[in-house]
């Protein structure tokens, strides 16, 4: 995300300027604006001309600024849908008149926040960083199913899912298995070469179970070097296999996990966010005194000042309820004051999928607190 | 006197034996109640209570007095009337209600069904009950005349009035009475009705006669850790009894030896295509049919390594009876008994809960360790413990040790003299001395698909399985789940040769017409068109947690495995914790469950897929749920929340 300008008192107002980039940058963005902010952006409005013969209304372009009520982010789409009240004077458009801005890649618009508070400026910060970005194509399957994924930043993005049907293979019927198998690939090569943009990712990644990735993996070589697709013959060493149990899309984990990923996306906030759940998951089959979940149990874990590790979903950021937003807020600050770590998971990871399931908030604690189990959740 | 005795939790009386470390009483043993005969009272031939003269029906368990039923089944012979009724009617003898009118005596009993269908107790003993109470009703009343509708609609109506402790809509209530209106013999009924929903009546040729082959059924999985040898354990049991020939047998031994894998001649047999042939492993369950002196043997050999399992349970849950075969030479055995790492335990506990009660540990590569009896001894300790742990009797497990390799003690006596300390049975003769296992012919059809062919060349579609319930012959209809699309089977295909009639527990090609090649799946099912089997996405499960490090909380991504489906499942809710040795309610809505815990939990599949309450059909009842790599739990389907 390219930062235009940027006038930003800390938790106080303040304006930026922003080009988002990539989705994940959108989603970012989607995260930034609160209800109640101020966005300008060039937009496209249906205007009604008194006009006699020819056409009633017309698109056209003008710069408004709205302030938000509501928004709406589009995953696949890439873009990001803000309603709200017109209040800059336009000649088309009346002050108080409701309009959708869409906010789209590669297109300029300014923010203007009333408080710029921690959060907010370290989701700028986040943004503005142009190194680490996790960027990894995995294509996930088993016999019969493959789904191509896009790990980004902070987003994961199903490309493609292809499921096929299978027959086993014994007696007369294993021709029918291999020609099943060989369209099986087929598909999946195509959505592969259409999906997986080298010049982006850092590395593509085939997993599955069993020898599935290896057979692929020399299929996919095979049909690169017959129609000569350069992008996937210059890149085949960025290519990496990978063992999972599974082909469904939550064994992402466990391909984040696998060392010869961690040590390319180590640095990034995917691997870290697969590492800290982890850890607590492991916790909570080792000694689940120490570990909790549900704003509850958190919360009284926090009361004791025993929360060391506190995992959280941005999810409840963005709750447009002001006050739980504040409390949540309040509780990753003191949580950081008293020396412990808080953790942003973006819900739209596998990782913060999970953490999400379990209420979207959980945390590792310093010390066992064995009668949390007796309090209800 | 009535025994309201709970017997703690029993599935398939499998999960309650899996014995952590306390002792549970077992079912099966418990001595069927004396006779008492008293003046003025009539004893309920179901729970054996002495009911007063007045009563029509039994106090306890609700059952209809009247005539007591003929042609008893071979579920006769499994256990007694007491064990059974008392087992059952114990947790949820709170639940019935007494309407005590003429007709509502058929609701009472059918919601009574209802109920007790939550209660995950004993089996078969089960469904004798639902054809007892049912043939006395149909003895008793003649509440056959009403309408099936009208009937559907009074329980319905009934179950509304019942507490809303089960959420099940209207529809799935009609396939439930459809199911509970299972009757066994009910000879005395209308012929004419044989279609209505008031109940099932087999017909005559479903039912196997006396003049029939002899030889019955029995579907053996071959199981073990990786590389024990199952599959040249198969390949040569199939060459010694004659269904390889030489010319096949000198193909496979050349070939293998071309690829550089002469030692894997004989798996070649089962191994069909060309990646397990080179890579030396099987990767799925290959099907071979073979005949022993007392039984049609159908051979699941199954692969043994880790990233497979899930092929192997789908294989494998058709089995009646299992080989475990270990490799005794040092160091595999104790690879493959690893906790982490090793398939031997796993793919005990699987088969256990299969609901196989019958095994043949065969201790394979005896040659290499030179026929040593210490190691074998110390096998079977180590081995055995184990098993007893998850809840086989060691009646009904035998050890066998054998090579493969060297084709010692398979089909004859132990030539090589180092053997000569063992004296007992060989393999096959093993697996002759199995007890024949229970067959539903009288329930309506019911068959999982494991397998679709497709040859395009007729545009035929075979489905293949393994009947579950009930007969199939060609011209009979059958609904194909989940697409609900009514196909007539042109032929059926029973070990690669055309059979006229395929009953329960035949393992079965068979070739539909009438329904597009897209619409049969692997994990579907083909039922009845009257009795449709249920689907649906959100289920409840009652699990047993296996002694695995990551725990299930809310939220946790499983994969689902039920029958041949297989699906991806998030944990909606866990319901509450169960005491594993009483089966009752030990907490409500806990955080999460951990090892060898029980669990009433409620699922929601990505997908919806073909699903039995356990308590109506054992096959499509049982669930595994793993992840990473690992099966975590095993559980039955206590109820369908919703579709």
């Amino acid at each position: 995300m390219k930062v235009l300008h940027r006038d930003v008192v800390p938790n106080g107002p303040g304006v930026v300027k922003l080009v988002p980039v990539d989705s994940d940058d959108l989603w970012l963005v989607y995260n930034l604006i609160a209800t109640g902010d101020r966005v300008m952006a060039v937009t496209f409005r249906k205007v009604l001309r008194a006009k006699s013969g020819g056409k009633n209304s017309e698109r056209v372009a003008m710069k408004l600024e709205i302030e938000v009520e509501a928004m709406d982010y589009d995953k696949e789409g890439a873009v990001l849908r803000i309603k709200g009240k017109n209040i800059l004077q336009n000649e088309y458009v009346t002050i108080g008149a409701f309009h959708t801005l869409q906010l789209q890649l590669c297109r300029p618009f300014v923010l203007t926040k009333e408080t710029w508070d921690s959060l907010a400026l370290d989701v700028l910060h986040q943004a503005s960083d142009p190194g680490a970005t996790a960027d990894l194509a995995v294509v996930l399957m088993q016999e019969g199913l493959a789904n191509i994924l896009l790990v980004g930043r902070s987003v994961t993005i199903t490309s493609s899912r292809i499921e096929a049907s299978i027959p086993r293979k014994h007696g007369p019927a294993i021709v029918g298995y291999e020609s099943a198998l060989k369209t099986f690939f087929e598909n999946v090569v195509q959505a592969f070469i259409k999906h997986v943009d080298f010049n982006v990712i850092r590395c593509a990644v085939i997993a599955s179970p069993g020898f599935t990735k290896d057979q692929f993996h020399r299929h996919l070589l095979l049909e690169a070097e017959r129609k000569q697709v350069r992008p996937i013959i210059e890149n085949k060493s960025r290519i990496i296999l990978v063992q999972t149990s599974s082909g469904y899309k939550h064994s992402l984990r466990e391909v984040l996990d696998a060392p010869s990923v961690m040590k390319m996306i180590k640095d990034t906030k995917a691997a870290e966010e697969v590492r800290t759940f982890r850890d607590f998951f492991d916790m909570l089959s080792n000694d689940p005194a120490r570990a909790c979940y549900g704003p509850k149990h958190v919360g009284i874990a926090h009361e004791r000042l025993a929360v060391q590790t506190l995992l959280i979903t941005d999810d409840l950021f963005r709750s447009s309820d002001v006050k739980s937003r504040q409390k949540y807020e309040d509780l990753v600050k003191e949580v950081k004051k008293a020396g412990g770590i808080a953790h942003i998971f973006s819900s739209m990871h596998v990782s913060g999928e999970e953490l999400a399931q379990l209420t979207g908030i959980a945390a590792i604690l310093r010390i066992p607190l064995p009668d949390l189990d007796d309090i209800e959740m | 006197m009535p025994r309201k005795v709970n017997y703690g939790v029993d599935y398939d009386d499998d999960y309650d034996e899996y014995d952590y470390g306390y002792e549970v009483e077992d079912n099966e043993e418990t001595p069927p109640e004396q006779e008492t005969i008293k003046r003025s009272v009539w004893r309920c031939a179901v729970c054996t209570y002495d009911n007063d003269e007045t009563m029509s029906s039994c106090d306890i368990c609700g059952v209809l007095r009247g005539p007591l039923l003929k042609n008893l089944t071979y579920d006769e012979k499994r256990a007694g009337f007491n064990s059974l009724a008392a087992n059952i009617f114990y947790l949820k003898s709170s639940r019935v209600h007494s309407i005590v009118v003429g007709e509502d005596e058929a609701v009472k009993v059918s919601s009574k069904r209802l109920d007790s269908s939550d209660v995950s107790t004993a089996k078969d003993k089960h469904n004798r009950l639902d054809e007892i109470t049912f043939n006395m009703q149909s003895s008793g009343k003649s509440l056959l005349s009403l309408m099936p509708k009208e009937r559907n609609v009074m329980v319905a109506n009934s179950s509304s009035s019942r507490n809303g402790g089960k959420a099940h809509d209207l529809a799935s209530n009609l396939k439930n009475i459809s199911f509970s209106a299972e009757s066994g013999h009910s000879n005395d009924t209308n012929p004419g009705r044989a279609n209505s929903y008031a109940q099932y009546k087999p017909e005559k040729w479903m039912l196997p006669g006396k003049t029939e082959h002899s030889l019955a059924q029995l579907n053996l999985a071959i199981v073990g850790h990786v590389d024990s040898g199952k599959s040249t354990l198969s390949g040569r049991l199939l060459h010694l009894l004659g269904r390889i020939s030489q010319k096949d047998m000198q193909k496979y031994e050349k070939e293998s030896k071309l690829q550089g894998k002469g030692s894997f001649a004989y798996a070649w047999a089962l191994d069909e295509s060309a990646e397990e042939r080179e890579r030396g492993i099987t990767m799925t369950v290959a099907v071979a049919y073979f005949d022993s002196k007392i039984y049609h043997v159908v051979v699941l050999d199954s692969p043994g390594h880790k990233d497979f399992v899930p092929n192997m349970i789908t294989g494998a849950t058709q089995a009646d009876a299992a080989i475990l075969v270990i490799d005794a030479s040092i160091g595999s055995f104790e690879a493959g008994m690893d906790g982490t790492k090793g398939q031997t335990r796993e793919h005990a506990q699987l088969i256990r809960s299969f609901g196989v009660d019958q095994l043949i540990v065969a201790v394979n590569k005896m040659d290499v360790v030179d026929y040593s009896k210490d190691r074998f001894d110390l096998i079977i300790l180590q081995l055995g413990t184990f098993l007893r742990s998850c809840g086989f009797k060691d009646s009904s497990v035998s050890w066998i040790p054998l090579s493969a390799a060297k084709n010692q003690n398979l089909v004859s006596a132990p030539s090589d003299f180092r053997l000569s300390w063992y004296h007992g049975p060989n393999l096959l003769d093993t697996i002759d001395s199995f007890q024949p296992p229970p067959r539903d012919f009288s329930k309506p059809l019911l068959m999982p698909i494991c397998d679709v062919i497709k040859s395009s060349s007729q545009g035929q579609v075979s489905a293949c399985g393994k009947l579950e319930a009930g007969a199939l012959r060609s011209g009979s209809k059958v609904l194909v789940m989940p697409s609900a699309i009514i196909a007539t089977v042109r032929s059926l295909e029973r070990d690669s040769q055309p059979c006229t009639i395929g009953r329960a527990g035949d393992n079965v090609a068979v070739s539909l017409h009438g329904v597009d090649a897209n619409h049969v799946l692997a994990g579907g099912v083909l039922c009845h068109p009257d009795f449709p089997v249920a689907f649906a996405k959100h289920l409840e499960l009652k699990v047993l947690v296996l002694d695995v490090a990551t725990p299930i909380l809310i939220g946790s991504q499983l994969e689902f495995h039920i029958h041949h489906a297989k699906e991806s499942a998030r944990v909606a809710r866990i319901s509450s914790l169960l005491d594993s040795k009483t089966g009752k309610v030990a907490k409500k809505a806990p955080r999460c469950i951990v090892a060898k815990q029980s669990a009433v939990v409620e699922v929601t599949l990505h997908e919806a897929v073909c699903v039995e309450e356990f308590s109506k059909c054992k096959a499509l009842g049982r669930v595994f749920l793993r992840t990473l790599g690992r099966t975590v739990a095993v559980g039955i389907v206590t109820r369908i929340v919703e579709v």
